[in-house]
């Protein structure tokens, strides 16, 4: 118990905030609410849920409670090396939480409990020793204290009014006058008791869903609760140490089935800024069939963090990764199997001498003896009159025999008429000549 | 990126570099503008710098197709390919041929085909892949383009260090263009003639004989 530290983080206006995302507008939320339009408390829930799996970046126990708060810990006395002392760390924390879009306010204490009261102190949040704790609690008034109004008009008429007048009074005492459940808590917040917490639980998968309020018709409306969803998902990856290759954005319709699309990436990636670039490419060029009632983040499959270490490779591996992110951001936009690359085929038949192929795949390079080739082919050739001007050839081409595309081809190099050069032939076994490519 | 090829003869370097700045008329300096050899010394030796504009844009009006307008490029596109630098090909009106382009030297894996369906998707391609340092050239064909798109892109290929080239059909040669360089191609008996009608910082009205048919990898 002595090394632990708790980082607590009070979320005041959770509901209306995970809301505003939608609405844009604290008010209209906070609307919402009052009016009992939308479930405020499973709003709350969902939002939470996120939260903690943002907050598994920095540490591996996190826990929740949402009466009297909401309130979110981290246990971070493990971590707290990490990540370059608790000042930096907190900035950290709540930058992110401003980014996220959420009113907030942090505290770091020796106990769970004394994190949690620390919040609502004012000035000078974090104290990390026993001793320090104590003297921080002494002057403040007992009202911060985590307990009912019936204990704390009881502890009022007594004639105490701050908690380190309390402090001093035996604890067998104060469970006698006031309830052992207030000895508990002081014990628990003065961290001489233990006080343990329900770990929250990193599901397997990870899933999120956002609830719009009002029916949303245009993808850039997307956009807003996307970026917060995504800034969410990168800390649950940070957490796990994992990254993704794929993950799903579901689109939720009334009375419809859900909708989606899978943005997909060509090596592992856990950053929400370049999730958010491929995202918005490819919400650009969908059309939702449907208005959208809610979005859901969905990802299945995880691989290892260790392969985003590539920078640190230096020239080649950071330039892999900027062509990686370009060629992501055009196939995002422009369509699966728009962006390839070509590789050679071994076979004599100039047609079938090539083939698409996966960017990025090495290729093997296969031996074929032939003469100079042009640059560019037609896509099928084409059946011409006999050319007139013949520059070079033939060259015998007596390929295919063994899989029935036997070709028997003679080979020149033509010139039109507007100074072109053709790739010609002519078919020995059918007759005809045919176009085939052009020496561009 | 492949080193500045050092001018023939110092003098010949002075002289250009005087009417370059004549050229320029008062636009921003860019007198330190880096080029890279186009593999033909007849070219280079007309172009300021030395060789194909990096970082900028350069159009191509050929009279016609299957002239050697390709060709003009595969030693450009072959050596930045071999120094690790892709090579973007942007929706071509021809299908490129993988065995012929092996024969010239460009490793294959190192070319990236890239279609698209419209004019806009076009342009939206050759700016991202213009801006991307990962690629050496982009190769465009747009059917059409206004000049401010121009600046666009050659403010891409700034940003990415890169070469960008713009096929044009042989009427755009009629208009301006923002590009740094522009040349029209015509068909001549032995290779290419290479008009220089605009070159931004070099000598322009020129029309110049390229060997492209002698482009045989070695």
């Amino acid at each position: 118990m002595s090394a632990a530290l708790w980082l607590c983080i009070r979320l005041p206006r959770l509901a209306q905030e995970a809301l505003a995302a939608s609405v844009q507008q604290a008010a209209d939320a906070a609307a919402s609410i009052a009016s009992r339009a939308v479930d405020a408390a499973a709003i709350e829930h969902a939002a939470m849920e996120r939260l903690a799996a943002w907050a598994y970046q920095w540490s591996s126990l996190v826990s929740y409670q949402l009466p009297d708060g909401p309130l979110l810990w981290l246990e971070l006395a493990a971590s707290r090396s990490l990540f370059g002392g608790h000042a930096a760390l907190l900035a950290n924390i709540e930058s992110e939480l401003s980014q996220l879009g959420y009113s907030h306010a942090c505290a770091l204490a020796p106990s769970p409990a004394a994190a949690a009261l620390l919040t609502q102190a004012g000035q000078q949040r974090c104290v990390t020793t026993p001793v320090e704790l104590r003297s921080r609690l002494e002057p403040l008034p007992l009202a911060l204290l985590a307990l009912s109004d019936e204990v704390l008009a009881a502890l009022h008429s007594a004639g105490l009014r701050r908690i380190g007048q309390l402090l001093e009074l035996p604890a067998a005492a104060i469970a006698r006058r006031f309830g052992p459940a207030v000895s508990l808590y002081l014990q628990r917040l003065c961290g001489t008791a233990s006080d343990p917490r329900p770990a929250w639980r990193m599901p397997a998968t990870y899933s999120a869903r956002f609830e719009f309020d009002a029916e949303v018709h245009d993808t850039t409306a997307l956009l807003f609760p996307l970026r917060r969803l995504l800034l969410e998902f990168q800390g649950y990856l940070r957490g796990r140490d994992c990254a993704v290759l794929r993950f799903t954005l579901a689109f939720e319709h009334y009375r419809q089935p859900a909708s989606g699309v899978t943005i997909g990436m060509s090596a592992p990636a856990r950053d929400a800024a370049q999730f958010l670039l491929l995202a918005r490419e490819r919400l650009q060029s969908l059309v939702l069939p449907a208005a959208v009632s809610a979005l859901r983040l969905q990802a299945l499959e995880f691989t290892a963090a260790s392969v985003l270490q590539a920078d640190f490779f230096g020239g080649d591996a950071q330039q892999l990764q900027q062509l990686q992110l370009l060629l992501d951001r055009l196939q995002a936009r422009l369509g699966d199997g728009q962006v390839r690359s070509l590789r050679q085929q071994a076979d004599h038949r100039p047609e079938r001498g090539w083939r698409f192929a996966t960017p990025q795949q090495s290729t093997a390079r296969p031996d074929v003896q032939a003469a100079l080739r042009p640059c560019t082919l037609l896509p099928q050739p084409r059946r011409i009159e006999a050319p007139a001007l013949l520059l070079s050839g033939p060259e015998r081409i007596e390929s295919g025999w063994w899989d029935g595309g036997d070709v028997t081809r003679d080979y020149y190099v033509a010139r039109a008429a507007d100074g072109a050069r053709l790739w010609v032939f002519q078919d020995l076994a059918a007759g005809g000549w045919y176009l085939q490519g052009l020496w561009t | 990126m492949s080193s500045i090829p050092v001018p023939t003869g110092s003098q010949r370097a002075q002289l250009l570099e005087q009417l370059a700045r004549l050229c320029r008329n008062g636009e921003p300096n860019r007198a330190s503008r880096l080029a890279t050899s186009s593999g033909f010394p007849e070219l280079d030796a007309n172009l300021p710098g030395g060789g194909w504009p990096v970082g900028a844009i350069a159009e191509l009006m050929s009279d016609a197709s299957g002239i050697g307008e390709l060709s003009l490029l595969v030693p450009v596109l072959s050596r930045l390919a071999r120094a690790g630098r892709y090579v973007a090909w942007i929706a071509p009106p021809y299908l490129p041929y993988g065995p012929g382009l092996a024969q010239r030297g460009l490793p294959l894996e190192r070319l990236l085909l890239i279609q698209t369906r419209s004019l806009q998707e076009s342009l939206w391609a050759t700016e991202q892949a213009l801006r991307c340092p990962a690629i050496g050239a982009v190769l465009g064909w747009p059917a059409y383009i206004v000049d401010r798109s121009v600046r666009r892109l050659q403010l891409a290929a700034e940003a990415g260090g890169s070469l960008g080239i713009l096929y044009r059909p042989p009427e755009a040669a009629r208009e301006s263009s923002p590009a740094a360089l522009r040349l029209r191609l015509h068909a001549a008996p032995e290779g290419l003639a290479v008009e220089i009608q605009k070159s931004r910082g070099g000598a322009c009205g020129l029309t110049l004989q390229v060997g492209v048919a002698a482009t045989v990898a070695a």
